[in-house]
């Protein structure tokens, strides 16, 4: 836990609903890039992201190799108060594990 | 006599080295993220062909283009400089959706992402994607157990799927 997040999350209300955006700090590698002394880089990529909206799963959102570095997703949810809190959690191909949460301004 | 329990003794020390070895295998953490992540569609995720990433996420892979989606890919829309981040946006009318899935027709491995929505999730989506060269780039939403397709074609200046 020593290392702070660099994920960032926001959540604001915009017109009676909720729009989540989110940046997670990931290099994505696909496991076909060769480093500077070409040799591959070996694949390591966030395959799995869940949010919560106030201790309710509402989206889950799995990715392959082709999502881009530092994965960037917005998306709105419906109704929503501020205070609501919104967290996110996801999981890599190698089993590292990142969470962050916010609250609806 | 002498030569007998030479063997046996082989015998158990080959035992020991294949059950220690197998120890080794499972508290590593080369076998942990398959374990956690049971639910990875790794099937679809590693076919080489769009039909096969659908097949094996959805059963079906013909599916009837329809403009019920409105879907932009690049900026400005059909075209991008870097194939590395391409923006995509997803907005649609359709009610109660299900599943979202974003393909890339040309890309090593056509699945890009695969959203499972509650009824609580709102489109738009964005998101960034890398694509590997010009290319169809697929939508497909299922929604109340139909399902719906929109195809954009993108222009890529420099691939990004390295």
């Amino acid at each position: 836990m020593g290392i702070p997040s660099k994920d960032r999350i926001r959540a604001k209300l915009k017109a009676g609903n909720t729009l989540v955006r989110i940046l997670l700090a990931h290099p994505m590698h696909t496991g076909r890039a060769e480093n500077e002394s070409g040799e591959l880089i070996p694949a390591e990529f966030i395959q799995d992201i869940r949010c919560w909206r106030n201790d309710r799963e509402v989206l889950t959102i799995k990715c392959g190799t082709a999502t881009a570095r530092n994965p960037y997703f917005s998306f709105q949810l419906v109704g929503g108060q501020q205070g609501d809190t919104i967290m996110i959690r996801w999981v890599d191909n190698l089993g590292a594990k990142g969470s962050v949460e916010t609250t609806v301004k | 006599m002498i030569d007998k329990l030479n063997e046996q003794r082989r015998v158990l020390i080959k035992g020991a080295i294949s059950a220690s070895t197998l120890a080794l295998v499972a508290t590593s953490g080369l076998l942990l993220p398959q374990q956690l992540l049971a639910h990875w569609p790794t099937d679809a995720f590693s076919a080489e062909a769009v039909e096969d990433a659908l097949l094996a996420l959805l059963g079906q892979a013909d599916i009837a283009d329809n403009t019920i989606i409105q879907f932009k890919v690049g900026a400005p829309p059909s075209y991008a400089i870097n194939g590395a981040s391409v923006p995509i946006e997803i907005q649609s009318d359709l009610e109660n959706i299900e599943q979202l899935l974003v393909l890339v027709e040309k890309n090593p491995f056509p699945l890009v992402m695969s959203l499972e929505l509650t009824p609580e999730v709102k489109l738009p989506f964005t998101s960034m994607i890398k694509i590997a060269e010009d290319s169809q780039v697929i939508a497909v939403i299922r929604a109340e157990g139909k399902l719906y397709k929109t195809t954009r074609f993108v222009e890529v200046d420099i691939g990004g799927c390295a």
